[in-house]
């Protein structure tokens, strides 16, 4: 199943308030993970294995070395789902 | 009173002591103690307690060329062991402080110490932790709390800004949730600003600052996690305690005058 940019957002979102309580009026794309949603290099860790269940695949950590926004995440997102098929 | 000229000399003239004598030590004294020690495990003790005593002589030259006076509360409570000791952070030297009050006492220091062709000895020796990334640092630090040893770790992760509301990483929580170790807080406070964050040493204060160091009564972690909780809201939520505790005790201070003398 393939899934748009909109539900991976969605789906980011959704897991950034059960996982952070994040107020999801805060989690706009262009939103920075570490200076506007106060997200730690600790919280990065759950993040991502939150991710590799949702893609169902490995994730390696250097596929979200250079990810600073929710954009940025849900870019690295899809090019995962994009290397599946 | 000593003029502020003579206490700009003499803080700079600490402030070469220090990294020279830093070097100096690393390159005889602590060779010699790693060598007569034996195993590392002794190694690691007498490394601490000359980092203790080292410091202690720092602490008392700087009040005897009268650059600062200090007074420190409940320091017995520094030396029951497996504690995770968590301090504010509002000058360069607190580490200095803290050091000097426990003979036993690891501590995270800057990573790069660790390449440092002198000074890495002494902090292998010590067995000090380096500040790698969240997860490991996390990992290391409660592993030595689970060992019995007591931990000393600024919540802050860098010194304070002057004049805004302390701001904690949550580092200090997490090491705590997964040590389950209990918590001892200590708060420094200093009549004058300085060597903050940001201001040259060479900007002295206009009067001789005091430090006044209390160490708190400790946190059991039946107390502060009694669900037995681990993950992230659970330490954004100790994270928050620290911080409403740190306030309240500064509010403290203002309301009994303590930053006035």
């Amino acid at each position: 199943m393939t899934k748009t940019r909109e539900q991976v957002f969605a789906h980011l979102r959704d897991t950034l308030v059960e996982l952070f309580e994040i107020d999801a009026d805060k989690i706009s794309p262009d939103a920075n993970l570490y200076t506007d949603l106060d997200i730690d290099s600790i919280d990065a860790v759950d993040l991502v294995l939150k991710l590799k269940e949702f893609t169902g695949q490995k994730i390696q950590p250097q596929q979200f070395k250079h990810v600073r926004t929710v954009n940025d995440v849900v870019d690295a997102v899809m090019a995962i789902l994009a290397n599946v098929k | 009173m000593l003029g502020r000229a003579w206490r700009v000399a003499a803080t700079g003239f600490v402030f070469i002591l220090f990294g020279v004598g830093a070097l100096i030590i690393s390159a005889t004294l602590f060779p010699v103690l790693r060598l007569l020690a034996g195993s590392a495990a002794r190694a690691r003790l007498r490394i601490q307690r000359a980092m203790q005593l080292t410091f202690k002589g720092y602490v008392l030259l700087m009040r005897l060329l009268g650059l600062l006076s200090y007074e420190v509360h409940g320091v017995e409570r520094l030396w029951v062991p497996g504690r995770l000791i968590i301090a504010n952070h509002p000058t360069l030297i607190d580490v200095v402080f803290m050091v000097s009050l426990m003979p036993r006492v690891d501590c995270i220091v800057k990573e790069g110490l660790f390449r440092h062709p002198f000074l890495r000895w002494p902090v292998i020796w010590a067995s000090y932790i380096p500040n790698s990334t969240g997860e490991a640092l996390v990992r290391d630090c409660a592993a030595t709390l689970k060992r019995g040893n007591s931990l000393l770790v600024f919540p802050e992760g860098t010194r304070s800004v002057p004049g805004q509301p302390l701001r904690m990483q949550r580092g200090a929580a997490h090491i705590a949730l997964a040590s389950g170790a209990p918590i001892l807080p200590v708060t420094i406070t200093v009549t004058e600003p300085t060597l903050t964050k940001g201001h040259p040493w060479y900007r002295v204060p206009r009067a001789r600052p005091h430090f006044c160091i209390k160490v708190g009564e400790p946190w059991s972690p039946s107390v502060y996690n009694p669900a037995g909780e681990t993950g992230a809201l659970a330490a954004r939520r100790l994270t928050e305690f620290f911080g409403e505790y740190y306030a309240a005790v500064e509010a403290d201070n203002v309301r009994w005058g303590l930053l006035d003398r």
